[in-house]
Protein backbone atom coordinates (compact mmCIF):
# COMPACT_ATOMS: atom_id res chain seq x y z
CA UNK A 1 0.00 0.00 0.00
CA UNK A 2 1.08 3.23 -1.21
CA UNK A 3 0.63 5.88 1.59
CA UNK A 4 0.89 9.98 0.62
CA UNK A 5 3.77 10.76 2.62
CA UNK A 6 5.60 14.58 2.52
CA UNK A 7 8.35 13.03 0.20
CA UNK A 8 5.86 11.37 -2.25
CA UNK A 9 4.32 13.97 -2.77
CA UNK A 10 6.93 16.52 -3.11
CA UNK A 11 5.96 18.62 -0.57
CA UNK A 12 8.25 19.91 2.82
CA UNK A 13 6.81 20.35 5.87
CA UNK A 14 8.10 22.60 8.94
CA UNK A 15 8.69 20.63 12.30
CA UNK A 16 8.59 23.78 14.09
CA UNK A 17 5.05 24.80 13.16
CA UNK A 18 3.39 22.26 11.27
CA UNK A 19 2.46 23.95 8.03
CA UNK A 20 3.41 22.08 4.75
CA UNK A 21 5.20 24.04 1.48
CA UNK A 22 6.54 22.34 -2.15
CA UNK A 23 9.18 21.16 -2.17
CA UNK A 24 11.50 24.19 -3.45
CA UNK A 25 10.70 26.02 -0.16
CA UNK A 26 13.56 26.22 2.46
CA UNK A 27 12.23 28.60 4.65
CA UNK A 28 8.60 28.70 6.69
CA UNK A 29 6.74 31.96 5.75
CA UNK A 30 4.88 31.07 8.84
CA UNK A 31 7.58 31.41 11.65
CA UNK A 32 10.84 31.43 10.09
CA UNK A 33 12.74 28.45 10.87
CA UNK A 34 14.49 26.85 8.19
CA UNK A 35 13.09 23.69 6.59
CA UNK A 36 14.09 20.27 5.31
CA UNK A 37 12.38 17.25 4.38
CA UNK A 38 14.29 14.97 6.92
CA UNK A 39 16.98 16.18 9.29
CA UNK A 40 20.35 16.35 7.65
CA UNK A 41 22.63 13.60 8.44
CA UNK A 42 19.85 11.99 10.57
CA UNK A 43 21.50 8.23 10.20
CA UNK A 44 25.20 8.97 10.49
CA UNK A 45 24.54 11.18 13.19
CA UNK A 46 22.92 8.61 15.55
CA UNK A 47 25.31 5.83 14.40
CA UNK A 48 27.71 7.88 15.82
CA UNK A 49 26.43 8.88 19.10
CA UNK A 50 25.56 5.67 19.59
CA UNK A 51 29.24 3.94 18.68
CA UNK A 52 30.53 6.48 21.07
CA UNK A 53 28.39 5.80 24.08
CA UNK A 54 28.84 1.71 23.37
CA UNK A 55 32.58 2.56 23.90
CA UNK A 56 31.76 4.76 27.14
CA UNK A 57 29.32 2.02 28.69
CA UNK A 58 32.44 -0.01 29.83
CA UNK A 59 34.46 2.38 31.78
CA UNK A 60 31.43 3.36 33.00
CA UNK A 61 30.63 0.10 34.42
CA UNK A 62 33.94 -1.41 35.09
CA UNK A 63 35.69 2.01 37.09
CA UNK A 64 34.82 2.87 40.45
CA UNK A 65 31.95 5.79 40.59
CA UNK A 66 32.67 7.00 44.08
CA UNK A 67 35.26 7.30 46.43
CA UNK A 68 34.46 6.88 50.38
CA UNK A 69 37.28 8.31 52.56
CA UNK A 70 36.11 7.89 56.24
CA UNK A 71 39.31 8.26 58.57
CA UNK A 72 42.09 7.56 55.95
CA UNK A 73 40.50 4.34 54.49
CA UNK A 74 39.56 4.85 50.81
CA UNK A 75 36.31 2.50 50.10
CA UNK A 76 36.12 2.71 46.06
CA UNK A 77 32.48 1.80 44.76
CA UNK A 78 31.47 0.67 41.31
CA UNK A 79 27.93 1.46 40.15
CA UNK A 80 26.92 -2.44 40.49
CA UNK A 81 28.46 -2.14 44.20
CA UNK A 82 26.28 0.29 44.63
CA UNK A 83 23.24 -1.78 44.34
CA UNK A 84 24.82 -4.56 45.77
CA UNK A 85 25.08 -2.36 49.21
CA UNK A 86 21.75 -1.72 48.97
CA UNK A 87 20.35 -5.04 48.43
CA UNK A 88 22.55 -5.73 51.59
CA UNK A 89 21.35 -3.20 53.58
CA UNK A 90 17.59 -4.22 52.60
CA UNK A 91 16.18 -1.23 50.87
CA UNK A 92 15.39 -3.99 47.85
CA UNK A 93 12.75 -1.36 46.15
CA UNK A 94 16.10 1.70 45.67
CA UNK A 95 17.97 -1.08 44.73
CA UNK A 96 15.91 -1.88 42.01
CA UNK A 97 15.30 1.47 40.89
CA UNK A 98 19.32 1.79 40.59
CA UNK A 99 19.47 -1.31 38.97
CA UNK A 100 16.64 -0.47 36.05
CA UNK A 101 17.81 3.44 35.78
CA UNK A 102 21.82 2.63 35.76
CA UNK A 103 22.42 -0.84 34.00
CA UNK A 104 18.91 -1.71 32.58
CA UNK A 105 17.97 1.61 30.56
CA UNK A 106 21.27 2.47 29.16
CA UNK A 107 21.57 -1.26 27.95
CA UNK A 108 17.80 -1.44 26.58
CA UNK A 109 18.33 2.03 25.20
CA UNK A 110 21.67 0.89 23.02
CA UNK A 111 19.63 -1.82 21.95
CA UNK A 112 16.79 -0.45 20.64
CA UNK A 113 19.02 2.38 18.71
CA UNK A 114 20.74 -0.62 16.89
CA UNK A 115 17.89 -1.44 16.08
CA UNK A 116 16.44 1.82 14.44
CA UNK A 117 19.27 2.11 12.77
CA UNK A 118 18.95 -1.55 10.88
CA UNK A 119 15.77 -0.92 10.11
CA UNK A 120 16.64 2.34 8.35
CA UNK A 121 19.91 1.03 6.83
CA UNK A 122 17.77 -1.88 5.23
CA UNK A 123 14.59 -0.52 4.54
CA UNK A 124 12.82 -3.06 6.71
CA UNK A 125 9.67 -0.90 6.56
CA UNK A 126 7.59 -3.89 8.11
CA UNK A 127 9.24 -3.12 11.62
CA UNK A 128 8.65 0.55 11.39
CA UNK A 129 5.60 0.47 13.53
CA UNK A 130 7.21 -1.63 16.20
CA UNK A 131 10.63 0.47 15.88
CA UNK A 132 8.50 4.02 16.42
CA UNK A 133 6.82 2.16 19.65
CA UNK A 134 10.70 1.08 21.41
CA UNK A 135 11.64 4.56 20.22
CA UNK A 136 8.97 6.24 21.94
CA UNK A 137 10.08 4.24 25.16
CA UNK A 138 13.53 5.08 24.70
CA UNK A 139 12.88 9.01 24.57
CA UNK A 140 10.96 8.97 27.67
CA UNK A 141 12.82 6.66 29.50
CA UNK A 142 15.83 8.37 28.56
CA UNK A 143 16.48 11.12 31.10
CA UNK A 144 16.21 8.93 34.27
CA UNK A 145 19.41 7.10 33.71
CA UNK A 146 21.18 10.00 35.10
CA UNK A 147 20.06 9.62 38.54
CA UNK A 148 23.20 7.84 39.56
CA UNK A 149 24.93 10.78 38.51
CA UNK A 150 22.89 13.17 40.48
CA UNK A 151 22.73 11.10 43.55
CA UNK A 152 26.81 10.81 43.25
CA UNK A 153 26.64 14.55 42.91
CA UNK A 154 24.64 15.14 45.80
CA UNK A 155 26.32 12.76 48.46
CA UNK A 156 29.86 14.88 47.39
CA UNK A 157 27.84 18.22 48.31
CA UNK A 158 26.32 16.86 51.29
CA UNK A 159 29.25 14.78 53.28
CA UNK A 160 31.90 17.56 53.37
CA UNK A 161 33.28 16.79 56.82
CA UNK A 162 36.71 16.85 55.75
CA UNK A 163 39.35 14.37 57.05
CA UNK A 164 36.72 12.81 58.84
CA UNK A 165 34.42 11.34 56.16
CA UNK A 166 34.09 12.65 52.72
CA UNK A 167 33.43 11.70 49.44
CA UNK A 168 34.83 12.29 45.84
CA UNK A 169 33.92 11.00 42.21
CA UNK A 170 35.38 8.52 40.58
CA UNK A 171 36.45 8.13 36.82
CA UNK A 172 33.46 6.17 36.00
CA UNK A 173 30.93 9.37 36.60
CA UNK A 174 32.27 11.58 33.70
CA UNK A 175 31.94 8.07 31.16
CA UNK A 176 28.72 7.01 32.50
CA UNK A 177 27.58 11.21 31.59
CA UNK A 178 29.02 10.97 28.38
CA UNK A 179 26.96 7.56 28.19
CA UNK A 180 23.56 9.39 29.23
CA UNK A 181 24.12 12.63 27.15
CA UNK A 182 25.12 10.58 23.63
CA UNK A 183 22.51 8.21 24.16
CA UNK A 184 20.06 11.42 24.28
CA UNK A 185 21.35 13.47 21.38
CA UNK A 186 21.25 10.17 19.05
CA UNK A 187 17.64 9.90 20.20
CA UNK A 188 17.35 13.87 19.29
CA UNK A 189 19.12 13.35 15.77
CA UNK A 190 17.41 10.54 14.67
CA UNK A 191 14.72 11.13 12.67
CA UNK A 192 11.44 8.87 13.10
CA UNK A 193 10.03 9.45 9.07
CA UNK A 194 13.21 7.29 7.80
CA UNK A 195 11.66 4.26 9.18
CA UNK A 196 8.87 4.03 6.76
CA UNK A 197 10.87 5.95 3.28
CA UNK A 198 10.80 3.04 0.82
CA UNK A 199 13.59 4.65 -1.47
CA UNK B 1 1.90 32.06 0.49
CA UNK B 2 0.84 29.14 2.31
CA UNK B 3 0.37 26.30 -0.29
CA UNK B 4 -1.62 23.54 1.56
CA UNK B 5 -3.90 25.27 3.69
CA UNK B 6 -6.26 21.95 3.99
CA UNK B 7 -3.62 19.37 4.69
CA UNK B 8 -1.54 18.26 8.44
CA UNK B 9 1.13 16.45 8.20
CA UNK B 10 2.20 13.83 10.86
CA UNK B 11 5.92 15.11 12.14
CA UNK B 12 6.86 11.86 13.51
CA UNK B 13 6.25 9.67 10.25
CA UNK B 14 5.83 12.22 7.31
CA UNK B 15 2.24 10.80 6.65
CA UNK B 16 0.10 14.05 4.94
CA UNK B 17 -3.29 13.56 6.09
CA UNK B 18 -6.56 15.68 5.67
CA UNK B 19 -7.51 18.10 7.81
CA UNK B 20 -9.83 17.22 10.04
CA UNK B 21 -13.24 19.42 10.87
CA UNK B 22 -13.02 18.94 14.38
CA UNK B 23 -12.32 22.27 17.12
CA UNK B 24 -9.33 22.35 19.30
CA UNK B 25 -10.62 20.59 22.42
CA UNK B 26 -10.19 17.27 20.90
CA UNK B 27 -6.84 15.17 19.86
CA UNK B 28 -6.41 12.94 17.34
CA UNK B 29 -3.82 10.72 16.66
CA UNK B 30 -2.02 9.62 13.21
CA UNK B 31 -3.47 6.48 11.66
CA UNK B 32 -0.06 5.06 10.78
CA UNK B 33 2.09 5.86 13.66
CA UNK B 34 0.11 6.57 16.30
CA UNK B 35 1.53 9.53 17.17
CA UNK B 36 -0.18 12.76 18.79
CA UNK B 37 -1.29 14.59 15.97
CA UNK B 38 -2.96 17.40 17.58
CA UNK B 39 -2.92 17.69 21.56
CA UNK B 40 -5.15 20.12 23.25
CA UNK B 41 -3.71 22.67 26.09
CA UNK B 42 -5.48 24.84 28.70
CA UNK B 43 -6.04 28.09 28.32
CA UNK B 44 -2.85 30.50 28.44
CA UNK B 45 -4.29 32.61 31.56
CA UNK B 46 -4.50 29.32 33.52
CA UNK B 47 -1.09 28.70 32.53
CA UNK B 48 0.26 31.65 32.93
CA UNK B 49 -1.27 31.43 36.34
CA UNK B 50 0.14 27.94 37.19
CA UNK B 51 3.71 28.84 35.81
CA UNK B 52 3.86 32.32 38.17
CA UNK B 53 2.99 29.51 41.17
CA UNK B 54 6.07 27.63 40.39
CA UNK B 55 8.04 30.49 40.21
CA UNK B 56 7.04 32.02 43.70
CA UNK B 57 7.97 28.27 44.87
CA UNK B 58 11.60 28.05 43.29
CA UNK B 59 13.34 30.83 45.32
CA UNK B 60 12.26 29.13 48.62
CA UNK B 61 13.06 25.64 47.43
CA UNK B 62 16.15 27.07 46.45
CA UNK B 63 17.21 29.23 49.42
CA UNK B 64 16.07 27.05 52.51
CA UNK B 65 18.41 24.02 53.76
CA UNK B 66 17.32 21.23 52.38
CA UNK B 67 19.01 18.48 54.70
CA UNK B 68 20.62 18.33 57.68
CA UNK B 69 23.31 16.00 58.27
CA UNK B 70 25.61 15.00 61.81
CA UNK B 71 27.95 12.92 61.90
CA UNK B 72 29.22 12.50 66.21
CA UNK B 73 29.04 16.16 66.75
CA UNK B 74 29.45 17.52 63.26
CA UNK B 75 26.24 19.06 61.89
CA UNK B 76 26.34 20.37 58.43
CA UNK B 77 23.39 21.62 56.54
CA UNK B 78 22.84 21.99 52.89
CA UNK B 79 20.83 24.34 50.43
CA UNK B 80 20.11 23.76 46.86
CA UNK B 81 21.85 27.03 46.08
CA UNK B 82 25.22 25.68 47.93
CA UNK B 83 25.59 22.28 45.93
CA UNK B 84 26.71 24.62 42.97
CA UNK B 85 29.53 26.60 44.95
CA UNK B 86 30.40 23.21 47.04
CA UNK B 87 31.02 21.43 43.15
CA UNK B 88 33.22 24.31 42.12
CA UNK B 89 35.58 24.66 45.19
CA UNK B 90 36.18 20.57 44.57
CA UNK B 91 37.07 20.91 41.13
CA UNK B 92 34.43 18.79 39.12
CA UNK B 93 33.63 22.17 36.90
CA UNK B 94 32.30 20.21 33.66
CA UNK B 95 30.05 17.65 35.64
CA UNK B 96 29.23 20.57 38.13
CA UNK B 97 27.90 22.96 35.44
CA UNK B 98 26.25 20.28 33.63
CA UNK B 99 24.31 19.29 36.67
CA UNK B 100 23.24 22.19 38.02
CA UNK B 101 21.79 22.92 34.35
CA UNK B 102 19.99 20.29 34.00
CA UNK B 103 18.57 20.01 37.83
CA UNK B 104 17.76 23.68 38.73
CA UNK B 105 18.93 26.10 35.90
CA UNK B 106 16.55 24.69 32.90
CA UNK B 107 13.23 24.21 34.61
CA UNK B 108 13.64 28.02 35.90
CA UNK B 109 14.83 28.56 32.22
CA UNK B 110 11.07 26.73 31.35
CA UNK B 111 8.89 28.64 33.34
CA UNK B 112 10.33 32.20 32.30
CA UNK B 113 10.11 31.22 28.98
CA UNK B 114 6.31 30.22 28.69
CA UNK B 115 6.03 34.17 30.36
CA UNK B 116 7.93 35.40 27.91
CA UNK B 117 6.08 33.25 25.22
CA UNK B 118 2.45 33.88 26.76
CA UNK B 119 2.91 37.43 27.99
CA UNK B 120 3.54 39.27 24.73
CA UNK B 121 0.79 36.86 22.94
CA UNK B 122 -1.60 37.93 25.37
CA UNK B 123 -0.71 41.99 24.76
CA UNK B 124 -1.25 41.27 21.03
CA UNK B 125 1.77 40.37 19.70
CA UNK B 126 2.68 38.53 16.69
CA UNK B 127 3.20 34.92 16.68
CA UNK B 128 6.84 35.41 15.03
CA UNK B 129 8.13 37.52 17.31
CA UNK B 130 7.79 34.60 20.36
CA UNK B 131 8.82 32.17 17.72
CA UNK B 132 12.47 32.29 19.29
CA UNK B 133 11.75 31.47 22.65
CA UNK B 134 9.52 28.58 21.65
CA UNK B 135 12.21 27.00 19.46
CA UNK B 136 14.14 26.93 22.50
CA UNK B 137 11.50 25.90 25.30
CA UNK B 138 10.83 23.08 22.92
CA UNK B 139 14.58 22.19 22.77
CA UNK B 140 14.94 22.50 26.67
CA UNK B 141 12.03 20.23 26.93
CA UNK B 142 14.43 16.97 26.28
CA UNK B 143 17.05 18.12 28.80
CA UNK B 144 14.77 19.35 31.71
CA UNK B 145 15.61 16.63 34.17
CA UNK B 146 13.98 18.16 37.63
CA UNK B 147 12.04 14.83 38.63
CA UNK B 148 14.92 12.80 38.28
CA UNK B 149 17.27 15.47 40.60
CA UNK B 150 14.48 15.12 42.80
CA UNK B 151 14.34 11.33 42.75
CA UNK B 152 18.12 11.05 43.65
CA UNK B 153 17.72 13.28 46.53
CA UNK B 154 16.00 10.60 47.87
CA UNK B 155 17.99 8.11 47.10
CA UNK B 156 21.29 10.02 48.46
CA UNK B 157 18.80 10.62 51.91
CA UNK B 158 18.45 6.48 52.08
CA UNK B 159 22.30 5.80 51.27
CA UNK B 160 23.28 8.98 53.87
CA UNK B 161 21.00 7.69 56.54
CA UNK B 162 23.42 4.92 57.05
CA UNK B 163 26.28 6.71 57.87
CA UNK B 164 24.83 9.51 59.60
CA UNK B 165 21.70 11.29 61.15
CA UNK B 166 19.94 13.13 58.92
CA UNK B 167 17.01 15.57 59.21
CA UNK B 168 15.06 17.10 56.16
CA UNK B 169 14.55 20.53 56.35
CA UNK B 170 11.94 22.58 54.47
CA UNK B 171 13.54 23.26 51.59
CA UNK B 172 13.06 19.97 50.17
CA UNK B 173 9.12 19.81 50.86
CA UNK B 174 9.36 23.14 49.21
CA UNK B 175 11.52 21.90 46.35
CA UNK B 176 8.72 19.23 45.98
CA UNK B 177 6.07 21.27 45.80
CA UNK B 178 7.84 23.60 43.19
CA UNK B 179 8.33 20.21 41.07
CA UNK B 180 4.71 18.77 41.26
CA UNK B 181 3.43 22.53 39.59
CA UNK B 182 6.04 22.77 37.21
CA UNK B 183 5.48 19.24 36.03
CA UNK B 184 1.68 20.12 35.69
CA UNK B 185 2.34 23.31 34.15
CA UNK B 186 4.61 22.18 31.60
CA UNK B 187 1.76 19.47 30.58
CA UNK B 188 -1.18 21.73 30.47
CA UNK B 189 0.83 23.82 28.15
CA UNK B 190 0.61 22.93 24.28
CA UNK B 191 2.81 25.33 22.97
CA UNK B 192 1.53 23.94 19.28
CA UNK B 193 -1.73 26.77 20.52
CA UNK B 194 0.08 29.33 19.49
CA UNK B 195 -0.12 28.29 15.96
CA UNK B 196 -3.61 26.92 15.83
CA UNK B 197 -4.62 29.92 17.29
CA UNK B 198 -4.97 32.39 14.35
CA UNK B 199 -6.94 29.50 12.31
CA UNK B 200 -10.01 29.06 14.10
Amino acid sequence: MKYDTDKNLLLVVCTHCGSIFNKKHTICTNCNSTMTQRKKHAFIKTLCFTLISIIFFIPANVLPMMHVTTLGTVDSSTIFDGILYFIDSKSYGIAAVIFIASIMVPIFKLMVLLFLLFVVYFKKTQFARTAIKYFRIIHFIGKWSMIDIFVVALMIVIVQFGHLTSISAGAAAPSFTVVVIMTILATQSFDTRLLWDEE
Amino acid sequence: MKMHQNKIACKECGLILKKPKADHTHQFTCPRCKACVYKFGQDYETIILMTLTSLILFFPSITLPLLTLKIFELEQTTTLIETVFIFFDNGYIGVSIFITLIGIVIPFLMLLLILFILIPLKNGSSHKKVSGFFKLYEYLLEWQMAEVYLLSIFVSIIKLNKMATLHVETGLYFFCAFLVFMFITINFFNPYDIWNKNEV
